[in-house]
């Protein structure tokens, strides 16, 4: 039997926390198209302007005050390079970690071999670590060693935390396989190659493609390690929009967050859908 | 020459605790060309390790397995010429069923065309034509055994090994599949090792039973010798229901002996080869005794209905362990708490040395 005071309390506490979660995100698209520059929180008219501004189309229209506000935002140009070296750093990390953190997930799913445990921990590990930590730790290594900052240390510095997101996803769609599903594999004749391409990688797939996506918003997303480990020609998007914070915040940067918000709930709906296709 | 040839095989488990155990520890065993061999026995007998090294999932420490004269024992799996069907199906769930069945084809690069028409024809073989557009997970669990069964017969092997494929199917079903499984194996005309602790499974299908127990073999036969003749307690406890009688042979009347427990339970046994004072282990299964105005007298202590008969538990008056009858139902069935009067064919019965 439901009390129903207590269902009530409970309706309204699941309603609160989605209000608590979601309204900041709200807020920020809400504004995004507020076209007051100097106060966001006090509603001007509606506006596409931020946006405009963004992609470098404000100073075509006819509006004086619009071309004061495109002023804003010191370069579309130096926006749009962020966001491409965002991307290759996050095609690069996505490729690397999800190959390594898939065969590894496999080994050692299916091999025995000495110090399998401790392997396993240190495998955790990176995920564990402060950011700061592990941010401040490559970027003593890399001087250590000589090497020059660039966008190849941002790629070397996300693969080390994000191999061992896929590899947790991929074990776990691991553990829930049936080892005898290889068996009948090389039982029919298949040779270990053919069953990994024929069967065992098509079962992971589910996993496998939650993994890589998981691992590019990381990547797109990372501020701290990314902020150690990046040369100075080398700024990500979420670098950047932390130095235009630093400077005052801007109505561009809602545009932005709210652009941002949009490419990741699409991302997560495409992972959902993968997700929930059958594949037994 | 026997298609498979096993010979000494061995193999030993290391426990967890460091202790070893020998899964197989000595086995012999030859399969015929059109043979049903079921292996038998309680689970961790080794009977699933033996179907295992036969497969090439398991490699042995010890003796020899040959295919046709030829050593299996250096081969991966893969290029092994017998079939598995698993105990869990293992379909692929990421593939229509005709490819599940095809796959075996697919891998050794038999063009598409060729493919289809073998698909094609083991679907039929096992009653599942037509199905060959669904997938795995629409299918029903009979169903999936049967495509399991098509995916393991379509290569043609000489040898298809099936590890307990009918202990997930209900009741009914698991009964029609096991004489469809046998028809089809006299159909194919290929040898089947059957894995199974089901012993009613067993003896419905088999051409030969190996009874195995702790990694060796109890004993080889056909079912009828493995149930009226089993060469010791274990066999004869293991495969059905079993009434042993521990009797010291009394005296030796022409073909008749009589012989007596410790409690004083009298038996007449075929005097073939006793001596008086020997000590011997009868068996006699429940359907051997009947229910007679005179003989062994005891009480019903419990009655239990199983449709068209009863099973009746009797308590020997004078003392012992309770004797398992089966009786036809009926007006006159005793029940629980009658003096009964239980009467044996002599010649039903069969003797043990005594352990």
């Amino acid at each position: 039997m439901r009390n129903p005071i207590g269902w009530a309390a409970l309706t309204v506490f699941a309603l609160a926390f989605f209000v608590f979660i979601y309204a900041p995100l709200f807020v920020i698209i809400g504004y995004s198209f507020n076209s007051n520059p100097v106060n966001m929180m006090v509603w001007d008219h509606f506006t596409f302007d931020w946006y405009r501004g963004l992609l470098g189309l404000a100073d075509r229209s006819q509006d004086g005050a619009a071309q004061n506000r495109a002023l804003y935002i010191e370069s579309t140009d130096q926006m749009l390079a962020a966001l491409r070296t965002s991307l290759t750093v996050a095609a690069f990390t996505t490729t690397i970690s999800t190959v390594i953190g898939t065969a590894t997930a496999i080994a050692l799913a299916r091999y025995r071999f000495r110090l399998k445990g401790v392997y396993n921990g240190f495998l955790m590990l990176p995920m564990m670590m402060p950011d700061i930590v592990l941010g401040i730790g490559l970027l003593i290594f890399f001087v250590t060693i000589g090497m020059n900052l660039s966008m190849l240390t941002i790629i070397i510095g996300h693969c080390t935390f994000l191999t061992s997101y896929v590899f947790i996803i991929v074990q776990a769609r691991m553990a829930g396989l049936d080892p005898a599903l290889e068996e009948a594999s090389a039982d029919l004749g298949a040779s270990e190659w053919v069953t990994l391409r024929k069967v065992l990688l098509p079962q992971l797939a589910p996993g496998i493609l939650g993994g890589a996506l998981l691992a590019f918003v990381i990547s797109m997303d990372d501020l701290v390690i990314t902020y150690f480990v990046a040369g100075t020609g080398d700024t990500t998007l979420p670098v950047f929009i932390f130095g235009m914070i630093r400077r005052g915040v801007k109505p561009e940067i809602n545009a932005i967050a709210t652009l941002i918000i949009l490419a990741s709930v699409v991302i997560a709906a495409t992972g959902l859908w993968l997700r929930s296709r059958k594949t037994d | 020459m026997a298609l498979l040839e096993i010979r000494a095989a061995r193999r030993v488990f290391v426990t967890p605790e460091g202790g070893r155990v020998a899964a197989l520890d000595g086995v012999d065993l030859d399969v015929g060309a059109n043979e049903f061999v079921t292996l038998l026995g309680p689970s961790g007998c080794g009977k699933t390790t033996l179907l295992r090294s036969i497969s090439g999932f398991e490699a042995l420490n010890g003796g020899s397995i040959a295919l046709d004269g030829a050593d299996l024992s250096k081969l991966p799996p893969f290029r092994r010429p017998v079939n598995t069907v698993f105990q869990s199906y293992a379909l692929f769930g990421h593939m229509s069923v005709a490819r599940n069945v095809g796959y075996a084809l697919e891998v050794r690069g038999v063009a598409k065309g060729q493919r289809e028409a073998k698909v094609a024809e083991a679907l039929e073989k096992v009653g599942l034509d037509g199905m060959g557009a669904r997938r795995p997970s629409q299918l029903s669990g009979g169903q999936r055994q049967r495509v399991a069964l098509a995916r393991s017969i379509i290569a043609e092997p000489r040898l298809l090994l099936l590890d307990e494929p009918l202990s997930a199917l209900d009741r009914n079903l698991r009964q029609q599949m096991q004489l469809e499984l046998k028809a089809l194996q006299a159909r194919l005309g290929i040898a089947f090792v059957f894995v199974t602790h089901d012993q009613e499974e067993a003896l419905t299908m088999s051409d030969r039973i190996v009874v195995m127990r702790a990694g060796k073999i109890e004993q080889i036969g056909p079912p009828r010798d493995i149930y009226r003749r089993p060469k010791n307690r274990f066999v004869a406890d293991f495969i059905g229901e079993t009434n042993l009688f521990d009797l010291t042979v009394e005296r030796i009347e022409g073909s008749e002996a009589r012989a007596r427990t410790p409690e004083g339970v009298e038996l007449v046994l075929p005097s073939q080869g006793l001596v008086a004072g020997q000590a011997v282990t009868a068996v006699l299964r429940p359907a051997d005794f009947t229910l007679a105005a005179a003989g062994l007298a005891g009480t019903v202590t419990r009655a239990v209905y199983l449709g068209q008969d009863l099973h009746l538990f009797v308590q020997p008056a004078g003392g012992g362990a309770e004797i398992r009858v089966t009786a036809r139902d009926g007006a006159a069935a005793p029940s629980a708490g009658d003096a009964v009067h239980l009467a044996h064919d002599p010649a039903a019965v069969h003797v043990l040395e005594a352990a």
